[in-house]
C-alpha cells in the first residue's frame, strides 16, 4: 500500500506555519523524515496518525482517506508518539494485553502470544511484571515501540523513537524497524541523520514546514560528491568564513573548530575535499537559516 | 527575599482570568442577594430587614461557604502543587531560597489573592445595599460596620482556616484531589454539626466545632427577636469567640505542621515504601509466530467497551480520594442514622423510608464524586500523557466515552449497594428487623440511580465542552446555581428542571401511590435528553491534539456519522415524544400554573369579589351527601344537599356559591328548592366568574329571616393524567382523607386572599391584618371553620372498594355490599361543627370501650394500617384517660363513640372532627417510645381528644386570640392527662422542647409577635408558649382552680350559636379563680409578652452542727416586656418565683430538697435556705416554669464553704 500526501498545510493559532504545501509519496518500506526540531515533523506525524486535522490538503493510504476514514486507518496503524506516558500502577504485560484488546486482537491465546512476542522483541521480557511507573526512560521507550507493533500494523509511524536510547538499544531498535519495512509503510521521523543513513532507502528532509528534498539518500549523497570541503579554522574567524563560504557544518575536533563548506570547485585556502555523507546533504538543505546541530 | 516570592505568586495570579472570575462570582452573588428580590440567599424576611446585621452575616457566611471551599482549594491548593505538575520544582528547589521563604512566600501570596477574591462578597453586598430601587421599608439606614464586622469575624478566619488546610494538603500530598478530600472533610464536619444542632443537649459542641460558622450563627442567634436581628452584630464573645479561637488555633497549628513536614526535595518519600519487584530472569517464552487476526464489529466492540470500563472502574474505586470521600459519606450516614424523625427528643422507628431519608444525605457525596471523577475520567489519558497512543487506537469514538460512563454507573451501583447494606445495618443496630428490600431497591435503583446517571452524563458533557478540568468542575457547580435561579424566575416547570421527577413521599399505607407513572415518564424524558447529551459529548470529545473550537466543530461534523446519528435521532424522538406526553398530561389534561400565576389569580379574586364579603348569606344547617369513592382511579362523586337557613334579621335576595378550588374537582350541579309551603324552584344564575368558580344566584322570592332553602349539588372529583406539581395526596389508592373544603361553600372566601405583606404591596392591595379584632361583631358571629355554617345536622352514605373501610363523622347506621362496592351509612344524632372528613383505606381495627361514671359505654376504635401496631395501646389508654379527666373536670363527653383513623404521611398532623380523629402515620404510630422518652402517641391523642371540648363543645369566634381557646386549652388538657401518668422529669423534658420551640418561633416571626390572648394563628404561641403558660398557671393558682374556671367556661359557652367565645371571656373566668396577689400573672402571661432573665450569681452552702445545711444564694432577676418586634423594656419586679435546692438520692439521681415560691422585689437579692440533706445545686426557677432565654444559668452547683 502506498501513502499519498498532497498539499498539506497547517498553521497554528499563534501564527506558526508548521506545514506548507507538503506533498509526499511513500511506498512500502522505511521512509525517513529528517528535520531539525520545530521543522514540522511531529505535526506531520500526528496528522498521519489521525490525531490532528490539517487546515488543507489530503492524505490517502491505499484506498482510505486518512483524514476521513479514521477508524479504518487506526486499524492499520502503529503509532509511537514523541512523548507519552503510561499508567504507572499497571504491569507492562497487563497494559500491553489491554492495548491488544483495544487494537482488536480478540482471541485471548493469540493475544497472549503476540504480547509475549513483542515483549521479547523489545527486550522487555524480564521486566514484563514490573509496574510501568518503575521503568527507566529507555525501557519506557521500548514499551512504546512494543505497543506500536502489537497489532501487526501496515502503517507504522514512529516519532523520534531513538531519543533517549543508549547505543545498544538503538541498534536493536534499528534491526527491528528494518524487518518491519518488508511489508508495511514505516515512517521514521528523526533529527538524527545516522538513523536514516542506516535504515531508510527513501527519505525526505523537512525544514520550516517545507519539504526541502525527497528521494533516496544514496542518490542525494552522490549528487553532492566532490562538492564538500573541510578545514580546521581558528575559532574567532568563524564569522569571517561564514561570510565567505557556504558553511554547512562545524564541529570540534580535539578542541579545534572544523568547518565543512559546499563548493562546486576547489575553494583552496587550505580546504581539503571530503567524501560526502548524508549529514552534508542534510545540512546543505537547512544551513541557510539554521545553525547546524551535530550529533 | 520573602517579598519576592510573594510577588511572584501575585504576578502569577494577576495573569490568571480565574482570579477575577472568582472575585466577580462572589461580588455578583453578594450584589444580587441584597439588591434583587428574586434572588434570596438566607437574607431578611418579614420584619427582618434585608440589610439587618444578622442577615448580612448569615448571607456572607453562606455565600463564602461552599463556593468558598472551591475557590479556596483552587487558589490555596495549587501554589506548591503547580511546581510539581509543571516540573518546575527542580528549578525552584535548587535556587538558594530557603524552604521557609519558598513555602511561606507562596502561601502569603496566595492568601492575599484569596483575600481579594473573598472581598467580592463584601463589596457586592455593600454596593447592593446602596441601590436606589430598594424598598425603604425593607431596609435599615446604611451602616458600613454591619458589613465589615461580619467579614472580620467570620469570613477572615474562614479564609485562614480553609487556606491553611488546603495549602497544607496541596503542598504535602502534591495532589489536588487530596485538597478536595479535605474540602469534603470540612463539609462533613459542618453537616455533622448541623445535625447535632437539633439535639438540645449537644448544641454548644456543635456550634464550637462548626468550621464554617453557619451553625454557629444559627445557634447564637436562634432566639434573637426581630428587633435584635435588626440591630445586633455577632460580637466576639461567648460561643463565637470560642469557635473562632479554636479554628484560628487549628490554622496556626497547621501552619507549623506544614513547615515541619514539608520536604524541600523533589522525590517524595511515600509513607509506605513499596518494594519494586526485581527484574525477573526467566527463560524466554517459546515464540510461535502465529498470524494475528484482528476483529472489529459490534459484537466484539461490546467486549472491548466492558474491558475498558472494567479498567476505569478499578482505577477509580482503588484511588484513595474515592475511598476517603465514600467512607466519609458512609460514616456520616451512620451518624445521621443515630436518630430518626425526632419529636420532643423521641425518635421514630427506623422504618425503611426513614432510613432512605438518611441515606439520601449521601447524595452530596455522590455529587462531589461525580464532579471530580467525571473530570478525572474524561482527562484520564491526557493526565498520564497516554492520550496520543490511546487516541490512535482503532476504537470507535463512542466506545471510549461509553466505557467511562459505564464504569461510573458501576461505581454508582456499588455505592448504592453499600448504602443499602448500611441502611440495613442501621436498622439492625436499632433492633428493627423489618428490612423492606423492595423499598430499598425501589428507591435506590430507580430514583437515586436515575439522578446519578443523569448528573454523570451532564458532568461528562460539561467537562468535554469546557475541555478544561477545573473549569469543568466549576461549570457543574454553576449548573446547580443556574437551576436554582431558573426556579426563582418562574421557569419552574419540571420539564425545564434537569433530572426532575420524583417518586414522591413513600408511605407505608399508600406505598409509592400514584407517583409511579409521572416519575417514569419524567425519567424517560430526561434519559432521552441524557442520550442526546451523550451523543453531543461523543461528537465533541477531544481525540488527538485539536482543541480549537473550529477544528472541534469540523471533527464533530465528521464524527456525527451513522451510529451517533441513530443514537441522537432515537434520543430526540424519545425526548420529544415523552415530552409531548408529559406536556399533554401536565398542561392540557391538567392546568399548569406557576406560583406567580397562582398569586395573580388570588389577587384578581380579591379585587373582583371582595365587594361581596359583607353581603348577608344564609347558613348551612344541614348536610346530606352520598360520596362514591373510587380509590383505584382516584375519583369520587358527591351528590347531596345543604339546607341553608337565613339566620339574619333581614331578607336575603341572592345566594353566592363558591365552588371548591381544587383543580380536579368539578361542580356539576347547583340547584335550589324552597322548603316553605309555597315551594318551587326558579332560582336563576345571575352572574358567574368561571376563573374563580364563583356564582351569584338570584332568588325569585327573597329568603325571609328564619326561612330555609335546599341547595342540591353534585361534586365530581376526577383525576386525569398527572400534574406538574401539587399532585393531590388526599384522594389516593389507599388512605384517602379529604374534608368538606371539597364541597361548595357559601359566600366570599376570605382565606383565598394573599397573606404576605410584600406580595400584597407588589399587587397594590391594602395591608391586611391576619385576623379580625377580638371585638369585631362579624368575627364574633362566625366560627373558626368559616362563615357559611357553624353547627349542622349531618348524614352521609359513603361507598368505596370492598377491601377498604370508609369512615366519616356520625354513627354507623348500616353497612352493606352492593354491586361489588362497600357502603357505609353514617348519621350524627346531634348538631356538630360544619367540619367533617371522609376517609377510606384498608384498615385493621382495634376496639375497646370506656364506661362513663354514669355507666354509659363509649366505644373506642382505632383504625390502623397493618404493621403499625407499635403504639396502639398507648393511644387507647390516652383516649380512656382523656375521657376520664375531661369528663370529670370540664363537662361530659358529647358522643357515644370515638375513633382514631390512620392516614398516609403526606401530612403529619392529627385533627379532631366530631367523634373522629384522623391521625397521620408519620406521627405517633411509628414512634419508638422508650422508658425515658416523651410519650408522643399519648400526648397527641390526649390533645386531639381535648378538642372534642375545646373547639367542638366550645366553639371559638374567628377573631384574634381564637387559637388560645382551642389549641392552648387542648395543650393544657393533654399536659394534665400526661401529668397524671408520667413523672415530673418527663413533663420538664416536654416543656423544655416547648420553650425552645417558642423562642425559635418568635425569632422567625414574619409580622409581629402577639400576646397569647391575641394570637393570630401563630403555632409557636398558641401551642408552644401556651403549654408553658398554662403549666405555670396551674402551678401558681392550682390545677383545681384552672379546671374550675374551664368548667364554668364550658358550662356557659358550649353549643352557643348566637355569639362565639373569645379570649377575654376565658380570661375573665381565669381572673375569677386567681387570688389578688397573683392577678398580675394573667397580665404577664396572656395579655403581654413577658420574659425573665433569671440567674444564680453565686451559690454556696455551709453545714450546721445539727446536721442542717444552709444554702446561700445570690440571685439576679430581671423582668422584661417585649413589643411585637421583640424590643425589650425592663419593668420592675414584684414576682413570686420558685427557688429550689437539689440534692442527690442514694442512687445518684437529682431530687428536689426544697421548692418554694419567693417574692422578689429587686433585681439583686440574697437568700438563705435551710435543708436537711447535703445539697448539690440550687437556684431560681429551677424547673423552668417561666419564659427565660437562658434557662441553663438559673441554677448553679453549690460550693461548700
Amino acid at each position: 500500500m502506498k501513502l499519498h500526501i498532497e498539499n498539506l498545510s497547517q498553521t497554528y493559532p499563534n501564527g506558526v506555519q508548521a506545514l506548507k504545501n507538503v506533498s509526499l509519496e511513500i511506498e512500502t518500506g522505511m521512509f525517513g523524515l529528517l528535520g531539525p526540531n520545530g521543522a514540522g515533523k511531529s505535526t506531520l506525524m500526528r496528522i498521519l496518525a489521525t490525531l490532528q486535522m490539517p487546515d488543507s490538503g489530503s492524505i490517502t493510504f491505499g484506498e482510505h482517506n486518512v483524514l476521513i476514514d479514521k477508524t479504518e486507518i487506526r486499524q492499520l496503524l502503529g503509532y509511537l508518539p514523541q512523548e507519552f506516558g503510561v499508567y504507572p500502577k499497571i504491569k507492562a504485560i497487563s497494559l500491553l494485553d489491554h492495548l491488544a484488546v483495544l487494537k482488536g486482537i480478540g482471541n485471548s491465546s493469540e493475544r497472549k502470544n503476540r504480547v509475549e512476542q513483542v515483549l521479547v522483541q523489545t527486550n522487555l521480557w524480564k521486566h514484563r511484571n514490573k509496574r510501568l511507573g518503575g521503568y527507566s526512560g529507555g525501557m519506557r521507550q521500548r514499551f512504546g515501540i512494543a505497543q506500536a507493533l502489537l497489532a501487526d500494523p501496515k502503517l507504522i509511524i514512529v516519532d523520534e523513537p531513538t531519543a533517549g536510547l543508549d547505543p545498544a538499544e538503538r541498534n536493536r531498535f534499528h534491526n527491528m524497524l528494518s524487518e518491519l519495512g518488508n511489508n508495511a509503510v514505516v515512517i521514521l521521523s528523526t533529527h538524527i541523520v545516522d538513523d536514516v543513513t542506516k535504515l531508510c532507502p527513501d527519505m525526505a528532509i523537512i525544514h520550516e514546514g517545507v519539504i526541502q528534498m525527497t528521494g533516496s539518500p544514496q542518490e542525494a549523497i552522490e549528487a553532492l560528491e566532490g562538492n564538500v570541503w573541510q578545514r580546521v579554522i581558528p575559532k574567532q574567524e568563524l564569522d569571517k568564513f561564514k561570510q565567505q563560504y557556504q558553511v554547512i557544518g562545524e564541529h570540534l575536533i580535539a578542541g579545534q573548530t572544523q568547518i565543512m563548506i559546499l563548493s562546486d570547485f576547489d575553494p583552496g585556502n587550505e580546504f581539503k575535499p571530503k567524501p560526502a555523507d548524508l549529514e552534508d546533504v542534510y545540512f546543505s538543505y537547512i544551513s541557510h537559516t539554521q545553525q547546524p546541530v551535530l550529533v | 527575599m520573602l517579598w519576592n516570592v510573594i510577588q511572584f505568586e501575585l504576578q502569577y495570579r494577576k495573569g490568571r482570568p480565574a482570579t477575577y472570575i472568582y472575585f466577580f462570582i462572589l461580588f455578583l452573588m453578594g450584589f444580587l442577594a441584597i439588591a434583587v428580590e428574586e434572588f434570596t440567599v438566607g437574607g431578611g424576611t418579614g420584619q427582618v430587614k434585608e440589610n439587618a446585621p444578622r442577615a448580612i452575616a448569615f448571607m456572607m457566611v453562606i455565600m463564602t461557604a461552599l463556593p468558598g471551599f472551591l475557590m479556596s482549594s483552587a487558589i490555596m491548593g495549587t501554589p506548591v502543587l503547580r511546581d510539581f505538575e509543571h516540573k518546575t520544582s527542580t528549578l525552584f528547589f535548587t535556587t538558594p531560597i530557603s524552604k521557609g521563604t519558598y513555602l511561606w512566600g507562596r502561601f502569603w501570596g496566595a492568601m492575599i489573592v484569596l483575600l481579594f477574591v473573598f472581598s467580592g462578597v463584601l463589596f457586592g453586598l455593600m454596593l447592593g445595599a446602596a441601590m436606589p430601587w430598594l424598598d425603604e421599608d425593607k431596609m435599615l439606614p446604611y451602616n458600613a460596620w454591619h458589613f465589615i464586622q461580619p467579614f472580620l469575624v467570620f469570613v477572615l478566619p474562614n479564609i485562614l482556616i480553609t487556606g491553611t488546610l488546603f495549602y497544607m494538603g496541596g503542598a504535602l500530598s502534591r495532589n489536588l484531589l487530596f485538597v478536595y478530600v479535605q474540602g469534603a472533610m470540612l463539609l462533613v464536619l459542618y453537616l455533622i454539626t448541623g445535625d447535632l444542632l437539633n439535639d438540645l443537649d449537644n448544641q454548644r459542641i456543635a456550634a464550637i466545632l462548626d468550621p464554617v460558622g453557619i451553625n454557629l450563627i444559627n445557634l447564637v442567634s436562634r432566639y434573637w427577636t426581630v428587633a435584635e436581628q435588626n440591630s445586633q452584630v455577632f460580637s466576639m464573645t461567648g460561643l463565637v469567640l470560642i469557635n473562632r479561637l479554636l479554628w484560628i488555633g487549628i490554622s496556626v497549628a497547621v501552619i507549623f505542621l506544614t513547615h515541619y513536614i514539608f520536604n524541600f526535595n523533589i522525590v517524595k518519600r511515600g509513607l509506605w515504601r513499596r518494594k519494586q519487584k526485581e527484574a525477573q530472569q526467566v527463560a524466554l517464552p517459546k515464540l510461535i509466530a502465529t498470524e494475528i487476526n484482528l476483529h472489529f464489529g459490534s459484537k466484539i466492540e461490546l467486549q472491548r467497551i466492558l474491558h475498558l470500563a472494567n479498567l476505569y472502574f478499578k482505577e477509580v474505586i482503588r484511588s484513595i480520594p474515592f475511598l476517603v470521600i465514600a467512607s466519609f459519606g458512609i460514616v456520616m450516614t451512620f451518624i445521621n442514622g443515630w436518630s430518626f424523625g425526632s419529636m420532643y427528643g423521641t425518635d421514630s422507628y427506623p422504618t425503611t423510608y426513614q432510613v432512605l431519608n438518611v441515606i439520601s444525605g449521601f447524595n452530596l457525596f455522590f455529587i462531589i464524586l461525580i464532579v471530580f471523577y467525571s473530570g478525572e475520567l474524561v482527562w484520564r489519558e491526557r493526565d498520564i500523557k497516554m492520550n496520543q497512543i490511546f487516541d490512535a487506537l482503532p476504537l470507535p469514538n463512542l466506545s471510549s466515552l461509553l466505557s467511562k460512563f459505564l464504569a461510573f454507573v458501576a461505581i454508582h451501583i456499588c455505592l448504592l449497594l453499600v448504602l443499602m447494606l448500611a441502611g440495613i445495618a442501621i436498622q439492625a443496630i436499632h433492633g428493627y428487623f423489618r428490612f423492606e428490600l423492595g423499598v430499598y431497591i425501589g428507591n435506590l435503583f430507580t430514583e437515586n440511580l436515575a439522578f446519578l446517571i443523569l448528573f454523570t452524563l451532564l458532568a461528562f458533557f460539561l467537562q468535554i465542552i469546557a475541555n478544561h478540568k477545573y473549569l469543568g468542575h466549576a461549570l457543574v457547580v454553576l449548573f446547580f446555581i443556574v437551576t436554582l435561579v431558573m426556579t426563582q424566575v418562574g421557569l419552574e416547570h419540571n420539564m425545564f428542571r434537569f433530572a426532575s421527577g420524583s417518586l414522591g413521599q413513600y408511605s407505608d399505607m399508600n406505598t409509592y401511590g400514584h407517583y409511579v407513572p409521572p416519575f417514569s415518564w419524567y425519567q424517560l424524558y430526561w434519559m432521552a435528553f441524557g442520550v442526546i447529551l451523550f451523543a453531543v459529548s461523543v461528537s465533541f470529545s477531544v481525540r488527538g491534539v485539536d482543541t480549537m473550537l473550529k477544528k472541534r466543530l469540523q471533527l464533530a461534523k465528521l464524527r456525527f456519522a451513522r451510529p451517533l446519528m441513530i443514537l441522537t435521532a432515537a434520543g430526540l424522538a424519545l425526548f420529544i415524544g415523552s415530552g409531548a406526553y408529559i406536556y399533554y398530561n401536565t398542561n392540557i389534561l391538567n392546568t399548569y400554573q406557576n406560583s406567580d400565576e397562582q398569586i395573580d389569580l388570588q389577587v384578581a379574586y380579591e379585587k373582583e369579589l371582595k365587594q361581596y364579603e359583607a353581603d348577608l348569606q344564609p347558613k348551612i344547617v344541614e348536610t346530606y351527601v352520598e360520596v362514591d369513592l373510587y380509590p383505584k382511579k382516584r375519583n369520587f362523586t358527591a351528590k347531596g344537599h345543604y339546607i341553608l337557613k337565613n339566620r339574619s334579621g333581614e331578607a336575603i335576595e341572592t345566594i353566592m356559591v363558591q365552588e371548591p378550588p381544587h383543580l380536579d374537582n368539578h361542580t356539576d350541579l347547583l340547584d335550589f328548592t324552597y322548603l316553605d309551603s309555597i315551594g318551587g324552584q326558579g332560582v336563576e344564575l345571575e352572574k358567574n366568574w368561571e376563573d374563580f368558580g364563583f356564582s351569584i344566584f338570584r332568588l325569585p322570592r327573597p329568603l325571609m329571616p328564619g326561612d330555609s332553602i335546599q341547595m342540591d349539588f353534585v361534586q365530581r372529583y376526577e383525576t386525569v393524567g398527572f400534574k406538574e406539581s401539587g399532585s393531590n395526596t388526599n384522594v389516593v389508592f389507599n388512605g384517602t382523607f379529604f374534608n368538606n373544603t371539597y364541597f361548595p361553600s357559601i359566600g366570599y372566601n376570605r382565606s383565598v386572599e394573599v397573606g404576605s405583606d410584600s406580595e400584597r404591596k407588589d399587587h397594590d392591595l391594602p395591608e391586611k391584618e391576619r385576623m379580625r379584632e377580638r371585638d369585631d361583631p362579624v368575627g364574633q358571629s362566625i366560627t373558626l371553620v368559616g362563615d357559611d355554617g357553624d353547627y349542622i345536622r349531618f348524614e352521609t352514605i359513603m361507598s368505596t372498594d370492598p377491601d377498604q373501610i370508609a369512615i366519616s363523622p356520625g354513627y354507623l347506621q348500616k353497612e352493606w355490599e352492593e354491586n361489588g362496592r362497600r357502603y357505609f351509612h353514617y348519621k350524627m344524632d346531634r348538631p356538630m361543627m360544619n367540619f367533617y372528613s371522609f376517609l377510606s383505606a384498608k384498615y385493621e381495627v382495634m376496639r375497646e370501650a370506656w364506661t362513663t361514671p354514669q355507666g354509659e359505654s363509649i366505644n373506642l376504635e382505632i383504625y390502623y394500617h397493618k404493621g403499625h401496631e407499635f403504639n396502639l395501646d398507648r393511644m387507647m389508654e390516652a383516649m380512656k384517660h382523656s375521657l376520664a379527666y375531661y369528663a370529670t373536670h370540664f363537662s361530659p363527653y358529647q358522643y357515644r363513640q370515638m375513633r382514631i383513623m390512620e392516614f398516609p404521611r403526606y401530612a403529619t398532623f392529627a385533627q379532631s372532627f366530631a367523634n373522629t380523629v384522623p391521625f397521620s402515620e408519620g406521627i405517633g404510630f411509628i414512634m419508638d417510645i422508650g422508658e425515658d422518652d416523651v410519650d408522643i402517641a399519648y400526648y397527641v391523642t390526649a390533645h386531639e381528644m381535648a378538642h372534642q371540648w375545646w373547639g367542638h363543645q366550645v366553639c371559638e369566634a374567628q377573631v384574634k386570640g381564637n387559637a388560645m381557646l382551642s389549641e392552648t386549652m387542648s395543650q393544657y388538657s393533654a399536659l394534665m392527662v400526661m401529668k397524671e401518668k408520667y413523672p415530673p422529669e418527663k413533663m420538664q423534658k416536654f416543656l423544655k422542647y416547648e420553650l425552645d420551640s417558642y423562642l425559635n418561633g418568635r425569632a422567625t416571626e414574619q409580622k409581629k409577635e402577639m400576646p397569647l390572648s391575641l394570637v393570630e394563628g401563630q403555632g409557636y404561641i398558641h401551642y408552644r408558649k401556651g403549654s408553658l403558660i398554662m403549666y405555670a398557671l396551674q402551678d401558681y393558682i392550682s390545677e383545681d382552680s384552672v379546671n374550675t374556671a374551664l368548667h364554668r367556661f364550658v358550662t356557659e359557652w358550649a353549643w352557643r350559636q348566637d355569639r362565639f367565645a373569645t379570649t377575654d371571656i376565658l380570661l375573665g373566668f381565669f381572673r375569677d379563680v386567681t387570688p389578688d396577689s397573683l392577678q398580675y400573672l394573667i397580665t404577664d402571661m396572656f395579655e403581654t409578652i413577658t420574659l425573665f432573665e433569671n440567674r444564680t450569681v453565686d451559690a454556696t452552702y455551709t453545714e450546721q452542727s445539727d446536721g442542717e445545711y444552709v444554702v446561700n444564694l445570690d440571685i439576679s432577676t430581671i423582668k422584661y416586656r417585649a413589643d411585637s418586634l421583640g424590643n425589650e423594656t425592663e419593668i420592675p419586679i414584684r414576682d413570686w418565683i420558685d427557688v429550689g435546692v437539689f440534692g442527690e438520692t442514694e442512687s445518684g439521681k437529682d431530687t428536689l430538697l426544697y421548692l418554694q415560691k419567693h417574692r422578689f422585689t429587686a433585681n439583686e437579692s440574697s437568700l438563705a435556705i435551710s435543708v436537711n440533706q447535703e445539697p448539690t445545686r440550687a437556684g431560681i426557677d429551677p424547673i423552668n416554669k417561666l419564659i427565660d432565654r437562658n434557662p441553663k444559668d438559673n441554677t448553679r452547683d453549690l460550693k461548700k464553704k
